[in-house]
């Protein structure tokens, strides 16, 4: 599990500073890294001024959506007339991904003191942190912190003294990549199948157990510590205007260095994958990257001197997503990698949308024989209008994602297609 | 009976090789414990249910009709319904496995690095088929879809535990440790 | 297009303007233009709208995604688009993805020619698949006891799952699996046996749920279709009597907001499918020379009009399943004979309420028209009542079945209304044959006093005819009154004499009944 590697960018690493240090994690050792600083100072603010802090700095979710954190927490009431509650989504599920577990490995007390500012801000006095069932050995470094700030009193009646009170519980899912949808999420922590629900209502106004509810990534709750102790223009001095900060980046697939880089955005997507992890190992030449996980559309090798910023990426025709690229070299065969990609939203479906359940298994089937050289050239017309079918039309948007893969790759490998098709109509 | 926090009593590992079989869930001291302090942790009986399939998984190995019927009972639900829920997510299993169970990541990053002949390397080296027990109940692999470790392909779980940059070649090692677990009891 | 203070809203669907409650859903909204936009998963009945189908998505101007009608609510202003190009693509591709592993068994499938998929599929026109992989395909299962489930004509629509859950209160049916991987099914070993599952049958938009006892039987074509009300018990639920070949092979529930909402119990599902079964009186007959001798009706009633021992005074038993038309006019006979009222026996056994419509009750009384009887004056008895030597007996209706083979052999002048032949009836004097309630119109009055009227589903036997009908006739020939010729004219003459009846009228009584006081029904849509 090598971690963490270096590079040459300049960057406060915010997030991952004591990435690798398993002595930081404890709270004794962490409290001497400025730990619970934040929270101290929140407790002190109303509410709405937290949340005011935290959307001049610009944060945005960093689960893929990409909306404003603080904005969103201004969708809570503001009145309280019940319970409040809070989720953070820790069911890094997205193939590609692989940051959230980071966090909770090794600054877990960074992810809980977010948690509990958050939690103030939007009144809540509950948070769940939802952590999807296979990270067993990281579930356990955060279980062991939560006792731990418990015990110290970070967590529980009167925090701090201030009066106000918030209970944490970690709650671990049993494997489904859509209950890390929001609503799925929600479905799921109240003891359900992790459906996704229709909105409205939303989550604010009705979420678990019928009570206004925020869900928040674990990347986004762990810069909110710091963007409260050295205030939003702090936090501006990376990053862009729409999109300003640092990423936690997961880098995989053909690469000489993969692994974890907390990196400022705005830098070229290239230097991503040239500069930092060294591009495709063996000499070999890349030959496309999914840049923000797989729900994102792949980009050619010479597509790759683009901004990674939620607008640059979207301007691009992809998406930044959770900053997961897959970097595929000259040696991969597109269709069978969009067949396996199929795959996984095919098995991830929920089952509810008539379009999602049939489609996504149905795409995995004509990519499949494709793949075997039995296509046709009017698979290529059906997938295509699959597409279409698979957009917009859904409850949530699983079956939108394996179209940005899916078409993005026809239409930038079509030839491969049709190597493998062969000319048959 | 190991003390846990109700805070993390929801969060317990499911998956593990050493069992402890019970017949019923919540006649002893643990499972009332358990059952009383997951709870505890929300307002609805209902949100009970993961936690408690989860222990259920974690005393037998799998979870029998008759467990999700007692967990049916303590939470003020029906059977059929905690089958939907339990037969929902991949984590569970509805029929017993192996006391190692293989989980090998064939997922696009694990893909890229040759996944599919990992998983043929542990299916050979067990002497198993996908999903099915060995002779002697040691092992049970299957396919997994994204573990989140995609940086260090190939990965593999197995119960609790996360094995990275996995080949053909080193899973010899990695069964070999997990046998070792198993002589250290 | 202004919003009113009193809380209506205007909206234009497919170019018609409407006006609706606020809170009200574009599909109901669309309902009250006279639109039907295509559904699944939601259902009237059934509170809980997943939207998950995605069938009913229509086109909002102004708004880029399509929107699911079910849950949708309208707004003041909104203009709804529900056959637009986008809107008639989207629901195109659903029937596509639902057809894509479907077996289209159609030849041997109960739905066919009653099946929203093939309605829809029709009017989308997607009749051409471009599907080039093997089918997958599932099996068949026992849900319940008379309940079979084909998988693979199942489009997952829930409403099965949810009747049981949000109107029977009886999580027993759920969804299993997930994705293209997912199925029907309940607890293994516990087969659903709820007194209300057959409704998940009717609520099967395609053949994936079938009643074991309708299996094949008929096609939807080659049924007639009768309303009806339920003669199971005094709930007055109202039913669909659907018949093939002059035989019931199934009954369905028919809407009555105030009665039975959707449904109906399963007792009464199989109470009626056993009217087609027994041994009939098709005959007059009349005791000559000691045997029952078959005769012609105007034989029948001139000699009975000759013969009755008028003033003799008797006993008198009925059945509270006869109609309250028939009841009514045998009252009337035994007045010429000097009997004042008589007894009826009232079947009683557990009862069942359905939680989620609780007016829907199996109800102890088992049979139709007690209330009605009571109305007429009728009272419960225990048994069949004792007759003297000589003394007069009148029986109605089917009443006789447990009285033994000598009960009535010592009377002296004994009269059997009835439809079936039982020993005891054998004993008659004289034997009118009379139809079944399943053999003619005429009205229940159900529990809690609502009259309602039921038609003719089925042929009757022989010459038998409606009680109503020969009883009138005979009084008319006594010179008691006039024939009634229609149960229109019937029922005028029972309101006209009987004060539990009073202001209502055949026609006021439309499809969905009335109380008596209530205001006329027509324009609820009778």
């Amino acid at each position: 599990m090598g971690y963490p590697h270096s590079h040459d960018l300049e960057v406060g690493t915010i997030l991952s500073r004591h990435f690798g240090d398993p002595k930081a994690r404890e709270l004794k050792s962490w409290l001497t890294h400025g730990g619970y600083e934040g929270l101290k100072k929140a407790v002190g603010m109303e509410p709405s001024e937290i949340s005011t802090v935290v959307k001049d700095s610009g944060l945005r979710g960093r689960g893929g959506a990409g909306f404003p954190t603080g904005l969103k927490w201004t969708f809570m009431p503001q009145e309280k007339k019940g319970p409040h509650y809070l989720c953070c989504n820790a069911d890094e599920s997205e193939p590609g991904a692989f940051k959230d577990r980071e966090i909770l490995r090794w600054t877990p007390h960074l992810l809980i003191e977010g948690c509990l500012i958050a939690a103030r801000a939007i009144r809540a006095e509950h948070v769940y942190i939802y952590v999807r069932g296979e990270y067993f050995p990281f579930t356990s470094i955060l279980n062991d912190a939560v006792v731990e700030a418990y015990d110290a009193g970070y967590i529980g009646e009167d925090i701090l003294g201030s009066g106000w009170s918030c209970d944490l519980t970690v709650h671990i899912g049993a494997g489904a990549y859509i209950a890390g949808e929001e609503t799925g999420l929600m479905s799921s922590l109240v003891g359900g199948r992790a459906e996704p629900r229709i909105k409205p209502p939303f989550p604010a106004q009705s979420g678990v157990f019928g009570r206004p509810t925020t869900v928040n990534n674990v990347e986004t709750l762990a810069a909110v510590p710091m963007i409260l102790v050295n205030g939003p223009s702090w936090y501006r001095q990376w990053g862009t205007e729409k999109s300003p900060g640092t990423k936690l980046w997961c880098c995989s697939g053909h690469l000489e260095r993969p692994g974890n880089y907390e990196l400022p955005l705005g830098i070229p997507l290239k230097d991503v994958i040239y500069d930092v992890c060294g591009g495709a190992p063996n000499g070999k030449k890349v030959k496309a990257v999914i840049p923000g996980g797989s729900s994102t559309a792949m980009l050619t090798a010479d597509e790759l001197d683009v901004e990674t910023t939620y607008e640059g990426l979207q301007a691009a025709g992809s998406s930044l997503g959770t900053a997961s690229p897959i970097v595929m070299d000259e040696d991969t065969n597109i269709v069978r990698a969009t067949r396996r990609i199929a795959d996984f939203y095919a098995h991830e479906s929920c089952g509810q949308c008539v379009q999602c359940r049939e489609g996504t298994a149905w795409v995995a089937r004509i990519l499949k024989r494709i793949e075997d050289g039995e296509g046709r050239l009017s698979d290529i017309d059906t997938l295509y209008d699959l597409c279409e079918q698979l957009t917009g039309r859904t409850i949530c948007v699983l079956a939108d994602s394996v179209v940005f893969p899916l078409r993005s790759s026809l239409d930038k490998f079509r030839d491969e297609y049709e190597a493998l098709i062969g000319g048959r109509a | 009976m190991k003390k846990i926090h109700p805070a993390v009593v929801a969060a317990q590992p499911f998956q593990v090789a050493e069992r402890r079989p019970v017949d019923r869930l919540f006649a002893d001291e643990e499972g009332k414990d358990r059952l009383e302090k997951a709870l505890s942790r929300y307002p609805e009986k209902k949100a009970a249910l993961l936690p408690m399939l989860a222990y259920a998984q974690e005393r037998n190995g799998w979870l029998s009709p008759g467990a999700m019927e007692e967990i049916a009972e303590a939470l003020d639900l029906t059977p059929a319904y905690v089958r939907s829920v339990a037969t929902f997510y991949t984590m569970y299993a509805k029929r017993p496995v192996g006391r190692n169970w293989i989980q090998v990541c064939t997922c696009i990053s694990c893909h890229l690095h040759g996944a599919e002949e990992v998983f043929e390397a542990f299916l050979e080296q067990t002497g198993t088929r996908a999903g099915e027990v060995s002779e002697d109940g040691e092992w049970t692999v299957i396919e997994a879809e994204c573990l989140g470790a995609c940086g260090f392909a190939t990965v593999v779980q197995v119960n609790d535990r996360y094995f990275e940059n996995v080949t053909p070649d080193t899973v010899p090692e990695v069964l070999a440790e997990l046998a070792t677990g198993r002589s250290e009891e | 297009m202004n919003a009113r203070d009193n809380g209506t809203i205007s909206l234009r669907i497919d170019g018609v303007d409407v006006a609706v409650d606020k809170g009200t859903t574009v599909i109901r909204a669309a309902e009250k233009a006279g639109i039907v936009v295509p559904h699944y998963c939601y259902h009237p009945g059934i509170p809980s709208r997943p939207a998950q189908c995605r069938m009913c998505l229509v086109e909002i101007e102004g708004q880029p995604k399509l929107q699911p009608s079910c849950v949708l609510e309208a707004q003041d202003g909104m203009v709804v688009l529900t056959e637009s190009e986008k809107a008639r693509e989207a629901r195109r591709s659903v029937i596509e993805f639902l057809l894509l592993n479907h077996p289209l068994d159609c030849p041997i499938c109960d739905a066919a020619g009653q099946c929203m998929l093939q309605d829809y599929a029709y009017e989308t026109r997607q009749l051409k698949s471009r599907y080039q992989e093997a089918k997958l395909v599932l099996g068949r299962d026992r849900i319940a006891d008379d309940i079979l489930y084909f998988a693979d004509r199942c489009i997952l629509c829930t409403r099965c799952v949810r009747f049981m859950r949000d109107v029977a209160k009886d999580d027993a049916l759920i969804v299993a699996q997930r994705g293209h991987k997912a199925y029907i099914d309940t607890f293994p070993g516990k087969d659903l046996d709820n007194a209300f599952r057959g409704n998940i049958v009717d609520v099967c938009p395609v053949g994936a749920l079938v009643h074991e006892d309708f299996l094949l039987k008929a096609r939807a074509w080659d049924m007639d279709h009768a309303p009806g009300i339920c003669a199971g018990c005094s709930n007055g639920c109202n039913i669909e009597i659907d018949v093939k070949e002059n035989q019931v092979v199934r009954v369905k529930p028919r809407f009555n907001p105030d009665v039975n909402a959707y449904w109906m119990c399963d007792l009464g599902r199989r109470h009626l499918v056993m009217a087609n079964r027994g041994l009939r009186v098709d005959l007059p007959l009349i005791r000559r020379d000691g045997e029952l001798e078959a005769v012609h009706w105007g034989e029948a009633l001139a000699w009975l009009a000759e013969n009755l021992p008028a003033g003799k005074g008797g006993a008198a038993l009925v059945s509270p399943a006869e109609s309250t038309e028939s009841l009514f006019y045998l009252r009337g006979l035994l007045r010429q004979l000097g009997i004042e009222g008589g007894g009826y026996r009232l079947e009683r056994g557990e009862t069942a309420a359905l939680p989620g419509f609780p007016s829907l009750t199996l109800r102890a009384e088992r049979a139709p028209n007690a209330a009605g009887a009571e109305a007429l004056g009728f009272r419960e008895v225990d048994g069949p009542p004792t007759i003297g030597d000589g003394e007069t007996l009148v029986v109605l209706g089917d009443a006789l079945a447990d009285a033994g083979p000598d009960y009535g052999a010592g009377a002296g002048f004994f009269l059997y209304v009835g439809s079936h032949d039982t020993e005891a009836a054998r004993n008659a004097t004289v034997v009118l044959p009379a139809t079944t309630f399943a053999e003619q119109e005429g009205t229940f009055v159900s529990h809690e006093g609502r009259v309602q009227r039921f038609h003719q589903a089925l042929r009757p036997p022989g010459v038998a005819r409606p009680a109503w009908m020969s009883l009138s006739r005979l009084l008319a020939e006594l010179g008691a009154g006039d024939a009634a010729l229609d149960a229109a004219a019937a029922f005028g003459a029972v309101a006209g004499s009987v004060p539990a009846f009073s202001g209502l009228t055949w026609a006021g009584l439309g499809l969905k009944g009335a109380r008596a006081g209530e205001p006329a029904r027509a324009e609820r849509g009778a």
